[in-house]
């Protein structure tokens, strides 16, 4: 028999974590349509739920000593709007689903979901943000691209929840996210690219390069960015075909219902390559 | 089987049921309100718009859990507004109503847009509507409704 | 009373649908109904070696072929397509039988519960099975092709289309006594009728089909609707108590019928003065596992085989195939749009093999008044394409963006298609197949009703009807109801398909009442009934495909600007114009609404939607996957009417249904063409062709 509670606390949420196999269940808008049965039935969750989506405490936005601290429970359409949030990562927000699943869509479900077409993920990722996990006993903060380790893997364990999502803040030079959905609203990613460059003193101070839904998790390299530091935009430039290389092994898309290897790979050296012509 | 405490349509309810229904199912069997419709289960097509704290939502993805507490509004009770006149006159006038089972819900992503922003532009309209799908009209007729509303509704918004 | 019937009103279900008080078929209740659920095969190809449905708890019953009183089969044209299989599966998803009873999660654990032993047989994919094979000529194609200058041969190909109605297919029904009522989302009331009487092997009386406010159809809820109609009302007649069989949404889209894949090869004949002599075409169709209505799809696929335009010879083949999967049926076009796009693109290619301008090439062999058909009848109305071609020409500035965007090559791009619907049933389908009736009540009190089986599904058929009744009498609006079609009241009219609903029944409805305008006497209480009586120069022989294939022909052309996206191939409409001529409009905003629609479809066929049926399963089975368009998706269309009254339709309307939308995939895809530099030959023209095409593609 499943059991469904609606913790009132934080506490209370992560008492019912630690003692029974339960599901954290924040906006729904996945788990409602993976678990979906006949129309006018109960959903048939096969875990226990714990419905925490009310809680206040998770809720909110909060600007402090250079970072965003975003909690777990926030409706996407929120986050969007609030203008203490990195504008790349409203832009990607703004992208995701529809109004209506932005205004209970979280990002703790985005990232609890672990799609490899996640689309806040690739933005998340860029931003080195972090995910504060909390158990009863405590806490620990885990950067988001440690946390996802393959589709609808993450290394969460079965008591944790995830209770904030951290971002430095940080506003880049240059940045750029795109989202290639099959349709211009609605639609899940097949390719999705974000990027952002620091420049000082006319040389590379920080270059960051995130694909998403071209493998398994989220694409990123940080040795390959690591070895452009230093150069100017134009070295840049006229090292492109080098920086694909790089990317070339790392880029590792699927044939599926929505699109097929080489026009994801392709796309995604495309945008690679517009991102670095744009600069 | 728990309890759940909500508003409906300005009614506060108490539903007795299990937590993991869709709230469409409870709002259409179990208070009988059938303006809301299921086109796809899965969240695409917005036949099934309700208004939550004033925002759109669609309610075959909302569980009856997180209800809890929550002003939930139909087209029914939206139907008795002075807006919604102004709406409906405006979806009359610009041919916007064809089979009309994408209708209610897009009366609803109309609400929740002028509500928020009572002067759309263009673009912001489409957005507003992107969680919507219609097969008959090709929306323009329906973007072209709303700047009529948005017009003819001045001061309601 | 308004002069111009074309003033557009307000609709007669506006304030019913906008308000949410419409009622859809799982919007009516009825008390004590029982819910059932298809058990559906789970393998692609093969024979049934055993069934064994779990023991049924108290009230709850299965429903098979052994339940069917009369004849296992869908009156369709053949019946081929059995309710409930018996012995052989031959594709995924086939209904085999129905749990029934009254609480949803017990009748799906029921079924999760059946064990299915099977044998497989190899499944056939290709054109090995053909079911249909049809021929035609004109003239003498053989030596006009003999002694042709130069010979063009291209193959183009065309994808799956799912309706996607918004509201998915669904039926309720009850028995009172021996009559069984059922309440479907349907197209036509007497298809579901008939196919009713036959399976149950009972008399007219005890049928009853209602029609409840239908959200979208598009051909999708013609024929398949009588299948469920069968199931139901043999389950009532079993079980005795009333049923819901309602769909959900990726069952609707795996199972239920699509528009017909083409592959057509078309080969031309081309005199030295750069002429099109002669057409040759091999049309074939994929009609999935059962025949359905698939050889009516192919004439008319095979009738518009010359497109727009007169050419003197012409050797037309055709086939339907079956396949071992999702059978095919009705979606708005119904063969012509494969074949038109077909057309509008050969003829754009061997333009551009001549060096000529694609556009100045096809007027130059434009159907005039006057001139033989493809089927060797004779376009007896005048044809104002010349006319349409310049005005849209004119508000879309065609000429010189094409050229500018040709040079500029910026992967921008203008397309345009030429095309025509024919209004109506093929040849003499009217007359020996359907047979319309109308009738008209007066009342006392002085209202009108309109008694046909009609159906309003988004069309406006409720107020266009309404409008010409009421002018035609000179009274209100609101002196005339139509209510929703009821077998038990209204006459068979025919089915709401084939673009024939207001012109056909339309102009009997405007005969009928003239009859009771003529002999109006106000307070007394009048029924006028009229019959379809065809036209005797309509003269057609179906064996042959020779003479009038339809009474008339409504015209359009269709011009969009493109641009596709250098990084990732993405296709965005620019803007869209047409221009049409479908005689009169009844009303401006319907007409406007079916014109935006339409072209919607139209250019979503072919660049964005895209099905693929893969080892005979559906891979894009829900909304997330099989991509319509959004609001975002769209672009400024602007639509013109050149009037041309016919006389043999209501206030000179022809039909509207379905022209509007088969001018949108050619003209999108030339436009894609012309932006890529690229020949395009299938569609959809997806992102991920278009990265295929500019890669490898020929110029």
């Amino acid at each position: 028999m499943v059991k469904h509670i609606i913790p009132d606390t934080l506490s209370e949420a992560l008492k019912y974590l630690y003692q029974g196999d339960f599901q954290v269940f924040a906006g729904g808008t996945d788990l409602m349509v993976q678990n979906r049965s006949w129309s006018e039935t109960s959903i048939e969750f096969t875990k226990n739920m714990l419905y925490c989506f009310n809680l206040q405490e998770l809720k909110g936005i909060t600007a402090i000593d250079g970072r965003i601290e975003i909690g777990a429970m926030t409706p996407l359409e929120t986050i969007m709007n609030h203008p203490d949030v990195p504008s790349l990562l409203s832009e990607a927000i703004g992208e995701m689903a529809s109004p209506a699943i932005r205004h209970i869509a979280t990002l703790a479900g985005n990232i609890g979901n672990a799609s490899p077409a996640g689309d806040s993920l690739p933005v998340l990722i860029l931003y080195d943000a972090w995910v504060e996990l909390r158990n009863m006993a405590g806490f620990r903060m885990i950067l988001l691209k440690d946390l996802i380790i393959g589709p609808r893997k993450t290394v969460m364990h079965p008591e944790e929840m995830i209770v904030k999502i951290v971002i430095p803040k940080h506003r880049f030079d240059f940045e750029r996210f795109v989202k290639v959905g099959g349709r211009k609203a609605d639609a899940i990613s097949k390719v999705s690219f974000a990027g952002a460059v620091d420049i000082e003193d006319g040389k590379i101070a920080d270059l960051r390069l995130t694909f998403g839904a071209v493998g398994k998790t989220v694409v990123r390299n940080e040795t390959v960015e690591g070895a452009w530091i230093g150069m100017t935009i134009s070295e840049l430039k006229n090292g492109i075909w080098r920086l694909i290389d790089m990317y070339d092994p790392l880029i590792l898309p699927i044939d599926d219902q929505r699109s097929n290897k080489h026009y994801r790979k392709t796309v995604a050296i495309n945008l690679l390559r517009d991102f670095v012509d744009q600069l | 089987m728990a309890i759940v405490k909500f508003t409906l349509n300005h009614q506060p309810v108490t539903v007795q049921s299990d937590l993991n229904r869709r709230l469409l199912d409870v709002i259409r069997n179990d208070f009988n309100l059938k303006g809301l419709k299921e086109g796809c289960g899965e969240g695409e097509c917005g036949a099934c718009a309700v208004l939550i704290n004033h925002e759109i939502v669609n309610s075959c993805l909302f569980v009856l859990a997180n209800v809890e507490g929550k002003e939930v509004i139909t087209i029914e009770e939206f139907a008795k507004t002075k807006r919604f006149t102004v709406i409906k006159e405006a979806f009359a006038k610009m041919g916007a109503v064809q089979c009309g089972f994408c209708t209610p819900g897009m009366v609803i992503a109309t609400e929740s847009l002028l509500h928020k922003n009572p002067h759309p532009t263009e673009m912001e309209i489409k957005v507003a509507l992107s969680g919507n799908l219609c097969r008959c009209t090709g929306y323009n007729m329906i973007v072209e409704a709303i700047q009529e509303a948005a017009k003819a509704g001045e001061g309601l918004w | 009373m308004q002069k111009d019937i074309s003033i557009s009103v307000n609709k007669i279900d506006n304030y019913e649908k906008i308000s949410g008080c419409a009622k859809y078929v799982n919007d009516v209740e009825i008390e004590g109904a029982l819910y059932a659920k298809t058990f559906r095969s789970p393998i692609i190809s093969g024979e049934i070696v055993s069934i064994t449905v779990p023991k049924l708890p108290d009230g709850y019953f299965a429903v098979d072929y052994r339940d069917v009183p009369g004849k296992n089969g869908v009156k369709i044209i053949k019946d081929d397509m059995p309710i409930f299989a018996e012995k052989i599966l031959r594709y995924f998803g086939e209904p085999i039988l129905l749990i029934v009873g009254p609480q949803k999660s017990v009748v799906q654990s029921l079924i999760n519960k059946i064990i299915l032993e099977t044998k497989l047989i190899e499944p056939i994919y290709d054109e090995s099975n053909i079911a249909i094979n049809y021929h035609y000529e004109k003239g003498n194609p053989q030596n006009a092709f003999s002694s042709a200058n130069r010979i063009f041969e291209y193959t183009y190909q065309t994808g799956y289309q799912e309706q996607a109605y918004i509201e998915p297919q669904g039926m309720i029904g009850y028995s009172e006594g021996d009559k069984i009522t059922l309440i479907g989302s349907i197209q036509c009331p007497y298809y579901v009728k008939n196919a009713v009487l036959l399976a149950l092997g009972c008399s007219s009386e005890q049928v009853r089909i209602i029609q409840p406010a239908v959200g979208g159809a598009f051909g999708g809820k013609e024929e398949f609707p009588s299948l469920m109609g069968c199931q139901l009302a043999v389950a009532i007649n079993k079980i005795h108590k009333p049923i819901r069989l309602i769909y959900e949404r990726e069952e609707d889209i795996e199972v239920t019928t699509k528009r017909h894949p083409a592959i057509i090869r078309m080969k031309a004949a081309v005199d030295s003065d750069n002429s099109l002599v002669a057409i040759s075409s091999d049309i074939r169709l994929d009609g999935g596992a059962y025949l359905g209505l698939s050889n009516v799809v192919l004439s008319r696929a095979m009738i518009a085989t010359t497109g727009a335009y007169t050419i003197p010879n012409v050797d037309c083949s055709g086939i339907v195939y079956l396949t071992n999967t999702v059978p095919n049926g009705a979606f708005r076009g119904f063969g012509a749009p494969q074949i038109f796009y077909a057309v509008e693109m050969f003829l754009n290619h061997i333009a551009k093999d001549l060096g000529i301008d694609p556009l100045d090439f096809k007027m130059k062999h434009l159907a005039k008044q006057g001139d033989l058909t493809s089927t060797s009848g004779t376009f007896r109305d005048p044809i104002l394409m010349n006319d349409l071609i310049k005005r849209a020409l004119e508000i879309s500035d065609y000429r010189r963006k094409s050229q500018k965007y040709k040079l500029e090559n910026q992967l921008r791009g203008m397309g345009i298609s030429l095309f025509f619907h024919g209004c109506g049933f093929t040849g003499s389908g009217e007359a020996t197949i359907i047979k319309a009736q109308v009738k008209l009540h007066k009342d006392e009190q002085d209202n009108v009703d309109i008694l046909i089986a009609a159906v309003d599904m988004g069309q406006g058929v409720r107020t266009t009807m309404s409008k010409i009744v009421a002018h035609t009498l000179g009274i209100p609006m609101d002196k005339v109801r139509f209510p929703y079609p009821d077998t038990d009241f209204v006459p068979d009219s025919g089915p709401t398909v084939a673009s024939r609903t207001t012109m056909i029944v339309g102009g009997l409805v405007a005969k009928a009442a003239q009859k009771m305008h003529d002999r109006w006497q106000n307070g007394v209480a009048d029924t006028v009934i009229e019959q379809y009586v065809q036209p005797d120069y309509i003269v057609w022989d179906e064996a042959t495909f020779h003479g009038d294939a339809y009474p008339a022909y409504s015209w359009g052309v269709n011009i969009v600007d493109v641009s596709v996206d250098k990084v990732t191939n993405q296709v965005t409409l620019e803007e869209a114009w047409s221009v049409y001529d479908l005689g009169k409009a009844i009303d401006d905003l319907v007409i406007k609404g079916q014109a935006e629609g339409g072209i919607t479809q139209g250019f979503a066929y072919g660049y964005l939607e895209n099905m693929e049926v893969k080892n005979g399963k559906v891979r894009q089975k829900n909304m997330t996957d099989y991509i319509i368009p959004t609001a975002l998706d769209t672009t400024k269309i602007t639509t013109e009417l050149i009037d041309n009254p016919h006389a043999g339709g209501p206030y000179g309307a022809k039909g509207a249904g379905e022209l509007t939308l088969i001018g949108g995939a050619p003209a999108v895809a030339m436009a894609i063409e012309n932006a890529i530099f690229r020949r395009v030959h299938n569609i959809p023209v997806t992102p991920e062709s278009i990265m295929e095409l500019i890669e490898y593609g020929n110029r």
